[in-house]
């Protein structure tokens, strides 16, 4: 594979700066940001680009290695989990320095939790670092022992804990005594006051221009050589907020990579500059997120009043059989895809269940289940009528601007006017669809939410149907069907196992009845394509975002 | 005219108050808020109602609305929700970006605008007015998105200039020279995407103005006096022609001022405009009113700036509206 | 020129009237395997280099992921016309469709969706560009003829209108209005917010002319002799303006074709099943799109020729005048 074969060439790292002679020779590369920071807390806000900001400046006690999924040491060095997997005790890294020369001991960490469960900080991360909607509790009997107790059996475990970064004691405890944390470290910060265990410190922040980061001269981390971390002297990540800039960026050289993966219409162009010897494309492999459509299947709304079989799985079964999912990748994604038949992709390894029921392509099949629903072509127009006499149809919304959804709602649309449905399309800037999905103002969805985690027990709130996440019928009271009840009890009995083997055993029988009731229809999942310019050796480029900058200090360049 | 200029101003009060108002009221009825960018990241049906309570973005309209314009009154234009900061604080940051762009591609605009202007203007026929009207119907014709592109394109395959922003990284490190140049070569690039169409735009109105003027009485009995033609296009008929071009031109530069997003976002130009975009989509909607205020106050000074211009240009107007504000005689 | 001008503008106009007989194919028909494909022009010679009647070249796709394809010169097929209710269409298109302008990103036909696009986006813009200046000339010679409170109070209210951010009122609209709006509803409510957005810049350049013109002595004459206030504005010092109008006119049209794609980013465009130029732009406004498949940035050659047509008659009749 492409990516194993430049991971091997890392030691061909060198010292060796642009500028030559006056200066002394750094090693820096430029990244691309698409939005302007809000904050530097982390504390405080959730967006892309403040975890970017967090990955490159602050660190946690433990990390998931995005790309083998796998928990690894991080600041504590080493954890024991007690025999009822309630309690985990962790051993912190000893000599570990802020960027500021102050020691990191066990009260940062429990400062970090105090302050993201506070009231006043209100910290989005506080919901995530909850287990049954209970806070964790901690304490630390030493200044390198820190005790973590879940408050009930908790399937991922310590996993949780890579969400968690440990944000300097000594620089924010005012604030967060003084109920102020959530508006501490904003953008008129001085950057030398946000220090961290990172390996960049914030050396300059340029509104609507860049971020300039340096190496962080008390970092702990050394390579598997005793190389001192990071590697490279500078980064500076250039906010470019239109895509085709960024593109043009990458073209150029002006931006060594970025932070998605390569959208399907510039692979060719990137393809070219690749042939040229401008950058490297690396594949890899299928990706984690495949588009979604689903009906919306609150009950009591005025239309499936009228319009019952709206709520019927025979129609979603038809939907699914009504789309040539082969033809839709090609076209789609221009054949830079696979037909998946769940949420579930075959880029997500752990999870994957490679046998589960399908509903693939079949007009004819289709046409039987929309026929079983009372659905005719009672007048000869080529497009189906309930028994009322009603056209038989809906209209599916999605986020305009996005290619990829414009063109895949259009492909829906299209093959399911081929099975007799009236189809249309609606496509909606982003506030005005997620205000509709939110209030339930819709019949059908076509959309793309973004994986932060693979484990299923950490997006629970998608699955069990109390979820807010449980787009279809969020926050149900009970559960409305049936199927739904089967999935809230085998994820509860999932999210507190602890053997692996068990929680996937769990895992696999939910996929089976979301690919029997199929809630969410999904029809073709990206491979991932990551283009860096040919400057950037070591990189390390996993399927979530930020696919590069997940992990910074070993970066470094030719 | 101490009074006319008053009430001038006066009226630009109110229209800053009324679009001000107009902006922060229409961005809190349209779909979505500040909160809903927090659905499908994971966030608790739980942690967006209490977000949404944390930004007061549940209060009722008209309470919510009475709040901000008596602090408005005052100057206070409250703060961002995204970015936390005093929404006059980031506007005055992003207005001085935008600044400089904007006088940039107006001043290039008329160094090519007006002289093609009245050359088409004074010529009917002739290979240059030709090709000057052509080139300006096609700057006219293509939208401000695809002149951005092609010129970032063009940039992009020459190099001769870089693609975006407004400075390189360290570029001041060097000394204030180094930074200037390096200011200068990221200036071409986004001027001339707006000065491009301005320029077309300029000259049409110029062209125009420049052949009625040329077959008015006095032009013709100037050229029967024997002043060469040169002399009467370029000296005598300037002024007079001048009047059209400066009604718009105030306007111009204050919607310049108010900022292009089109051509800020694609060119990574850290301007007014680009707030404004961000703001809006972020449904931050005090930093939306406050972009707006901002906007509104260059747009009314650049009509202000409009009719006084226009006013110098054809002194009976400047009789008229500076003597006699209510024009009941003549 | 002012002939020819008005023959390219008739010429644009009966080519959308006849969109259904001139384009080989439906636009809204997706040919999925020829998505970005290019423009197949017809040849007479044939590859040995003998005459032939009028034939192309068939597609064969060479990477789709790179959507490069190649002619496939072995299997000409010829064109016939006046066939099957088309001016000319494939003889056998078992080898994939004519695509004389190429195919847009979803491969649809570029040359269908440019004639039946003609005839969403002119009539739109050419209905609010005559609304505006109507709209306009009025307000701005009532203005500019009265003077005082009322020339103040509308040349604010003009002011107000072009400072106001439309974007946001559309915005609004769009979520009170219903999710699939009929065609002919999204066409009338665009020209109505075109021609509400327009009128102040008609509006300010012709109280200007209007406010010069009534010191003139033909216009004090003609009030000398008892003409009334309407009779002076509407034959003596509108008429003035028509040089201004025409310009105006020649602003707005343009402008108007390529407002109509910014609605449609914004959500109020026409559905994707009616095709314009406006939203066909705004599809084509990606930087690799540019580069590689220039073909796509045909509307925009389109709204070139028109508003250089338009011009042109424009400004030879202001110069006749």
């Amino acid at each position: 594979m492409a990516v194993s074969a430049i991971v091997a060439v890392s030691g061909a790292c060198r010292r060796e700066g642009p500028g030559s002679g006056t200066k002394p020779p750094i090693e820096a590369l430029v990244s691309s940001l698409r939005a302007e920071p809000r904050t530097f807390n982390r504390y405080a806000g959730r967006d892309s680009v403040l975890e970017i900001v967090t990955l490159l400046t602050q660190a946690r006690l433990v990390r998931i290695d995005r790309r083998s999924q796998e928990v690894e040491p991080w600041l504590a060095e080493s954890w024991a989990t007690s025999a009822d997997g309630l309690t985990c005790t962790l051993k912190l890294r000893q000599g570990v320095t802020f960027s500021d020369g102050a020691p990191f001991t066990s009260a940062d960490v429990v400062f970090a939790f105090r302050a993201i469960y506070d009231e006043r900080t209100g910290s989005a991360l506080g919901d995530s670092m909850r287990v049954g909607g209970k806070p964790l509790a901690v304490s630390a009997p030493d200044a390198s022992t820190v005790v973590v107790r879940f408050p009930s059996v908790f399937g991922p475990g310590i996993r949780l804990l890579d969400n968690l970064a440990i944000l300097p004691r000594h620089k924010l405890e005012g604030a967060l005594n003084a109920g102020t944390l959530s508006k501490a470290w904003d953008l008129a910060t001085p950057p030398s006051e946000i220090v961290g265990l990172g390996p960049f410190v914030l050396k300059a922040y340029q509104p609507g221009q860049r971020l300039v980061f340096e190496r962080n001269p008390r970092y702990w981390r050394t390579d598997a050589r005793g190389q001192r971390l990071p590697v490279l002297d500078r980064l500076t990540l250039e906010i470019v907020p239109d895509q085709n800039a960024e593109l043009v960026g990458l073209q150029t050289g002006q931006i060594d990579f970025a932070q998605s993966e390569v959208r399907p219409e510039d692979y060719a162009t990137l393809r070219r500059a690749a042939d040229h010897g401008k950058l490297s494309l690396l594949d890899l492999g299928v990706g984690l997120d495949a588009d979604s459509f689903w009906l919306n299947l609150r009950p009591n709304r005025p239309a499936t009043a009228k319009r019952p079989w709206l709520l019927r799985t025979e129609l979603r079964r038809a939907i699914s059989h009504a789309v040539d999912r082969r033809s839709f990748a090609e076209t789609v994604f221009l054949g830079a895809a696979v037909p998946v038949y769940g949420p579930i992709t075959p880029g997500n390894q752990r999870w994957y269940s490679p046998d589960l029921p399908r509903f693939d392509y079949d007009v004819a099949a289709s046409r039987r289940l929309l026929a079983g629903l009372g659905l005719a072509d009672r007048d000869g127009d080529a497009v189906l009528e309930d028994r009322a006499g009603a056209t038989a149809g809906f209209t599916i919304v999605t986020q305009k601007g996005n290619t990829a959804l414009e063109r895949g709602a259009a492909f829906i649309a299209e093959d399911l006017r081929k099975a007799g449905l009236a189809v249309e399309v609606a496509p909606l800037d982003v506030g005005a669809l997620i205000d509709r999905i939110e209030r339930g103002a819709y019949d059908a969805v076509y959309y793309r939410f973004l994986t932060t985690d693979l484990d299923p027990a950490l997006n629970i709130d998608l699955w069990i149907s109390s979820g807010s996440a449980h787009v279809w019928n969020p926050s149900q009271a009970k559960p409305a069907t049936d199927w739904e009840r089967e999935i809230d009890r085998l994820m509860a009995r999932q999210v507190a196992a602890l053997d692996p083997a068990e929680r996937k055993a769990l895992f696999d029988q939910v996929q089976r009845i979301v690919a029997e009731q199929l809630p969410m229809i999904q029809f073709a999942a990206p491979r991932i394509y990551v283009a860096t310019s040919t400057r950037v050796v070591n990189a390390t480029p996993a399927l979530l975002r930020p696919v590069i900058l997940w992990n910074p200090d070993t970066l470094g360049v030719r | 005219m101490v009074r006319y200029l008053a009430r001038r101003v006066i009226a630009a009060a109110v229209l800053v108050a009324v679009v001000s108002s107009g902006a922060l009221l229409l961005t809190r009825l349209a779909p979505g808020d500040f909160a809903s960018e927090l659905f499908g990241s994971g966030a608790t049906a739980e942690s967006i109602a209490r977000e949404r309570a944390r930004y007061g973005l549940g209060r009722p309209l008209g309470a919510q609305y009475l709040d901000w314009l008596g602090r408005a009154a005052r100057l206070d234009f409250g703060v961002s929700l995204v970015y936390h900061r005093p929404v006059i604080e980031l506007v005055r940051q992003r207005a001085a970006n935008t600044s400089i762009l904007a006088l940039a591609a107006l001043l290039l605009a008329t160094a090519i605008g007006l002289p093609a202007g009245i050359i088409t203007g004074s010529r009917r026929r002739g290979f240059l007015p030709s090709v000057i009207r052509g080139l300006s119907v096609v700057l006219l014709s293509l939208p401000s998105l695809i002149t951005s592109l092609v010129l970032v394109l063009v940039a992009a395959r020459t190099q001769w200039f870089p693609t975006g922003g407004m400075q390189s990284a360290g570029a001041w490190d060097a000394g204030t020279l180094a930074g200037l140049a390096d200011f200068a070569r990221h200036l071409p690039l986004p001027s001339l995407a707006i000065a491009l169409p301005l320029a077309a735009m300029i000259e049409r109105v110029q062209s125009q103005s420049m052949d009625d003027v040329l077959t008015m009485p006095f032009a013709l009995s100037t050229l029967a006096r024997g002043v060469p033609r040169r002399r009467l296009i370029w000296r005598d008929a300037l002024r007079p022609s001048i009047g059209p071009v400066a009604a718009i031109y105030g306007f111009v530069l204050g919607s310049l001022l108010s900022g292009s997003f089109v051509v800020e976002v694609i060119t990574a130009w850290p301007g007014l405009g680009r707030l404004m975009y961000d703001a809006l989509r972020a449904r931050d909607l005090y930093l939306v009113a406050g972009c707006a205020a901002a906007g509104s106050l260059f747009l009314a000074a650049g009509s202000l700036l409009s009719d006084l211009v226009q006013a110098w240009a054809d002194p009976r107007l400047r009789q008229r509206e500076a003597g006699d504000p209510t024009g009941a005689t003549t | 020129m002012r002939t020819l001008a008005a023959a390219a503008l008739a010429l644009i106009a009966i080519a959308a009237l006849a969109a259904p007989w001139l384009a080989p194919n439906d636009p809204g028909e997706t040919f999925r395997a020829f998505l970005f494909a290019p423009p197949m022009r017809p040849h007479v010679i044939a590859p040995d280099g003998s005459w032939r009647r009028p034939f192309v070249h068939p597609l064969r796709l060479a990477s789709r992921l790179e959507q490069r394809y190649e002619e496939d010169v072995s299997h000409p097929v010829p064109l016939r016309f006046f066939a099957g209710g088309k001016l000319a269409r494939l003889a056998d298109d078992s080898r994939g469709p004519w695509l004389p302008l190429g195919a847009d990103r979803e491969g649809r036909d570029l040359l269908a969706r440019l004639l039946f696009g003609a005839r969403t986006s002119l009539g739109l813009a050419v209905l609010a560009t005559l609304a505006a200046l109507l709209i306009g000339a009025m307000a701005g010679g009532f203005a500019g003829y009265r003077g005082g409170f009322v020339d103040e109070a509308i040349m604010r209210l003009a002011e107000f209108v072009l400072v106001l951010p439309a974007v946001y009122v559309v915005l609004v609209l769009r979520s009170a209005l219903p999710l699939v709006m009929p065609s002919w509803a999204v066409f009338s409510l665009m020209a109505g917010i075109f021609a509400l957005v327009g009128w102040p810049w008609v509006a300010r350049a012709v109280r200007t002319v209007v406010a010069t013109e009534r010191t003139r002595d033909y216009a004090a004459a003609a009030v000398s002799l008892g003409a009334g206030p309407g009779r002076v504005l509407f034959g003596h010092l509108l008429p003035a303006c028509r040089g201004l109008l025409g310009v105006q006119a020649i602003l707005l049209l343009p402008s108007f074709i390529l407002a109509e794609a910014t609605l449609s980013y914004v959500g109020l465009g026409f559905p994707d099943t009616v095709p314009s130029w406006g939203s066909m732009l705004h599809q084509a406004s990606d930087v690799n799109a540019i580069a590689d498949f220039p073909w796509t940035l045909a509307p925009a050659a389109a709204i070139f020729a028109v508003t250089l047509a338009a011009n042109l008659l424009v400004e030879k009749s202001s110069r006749v005048l």
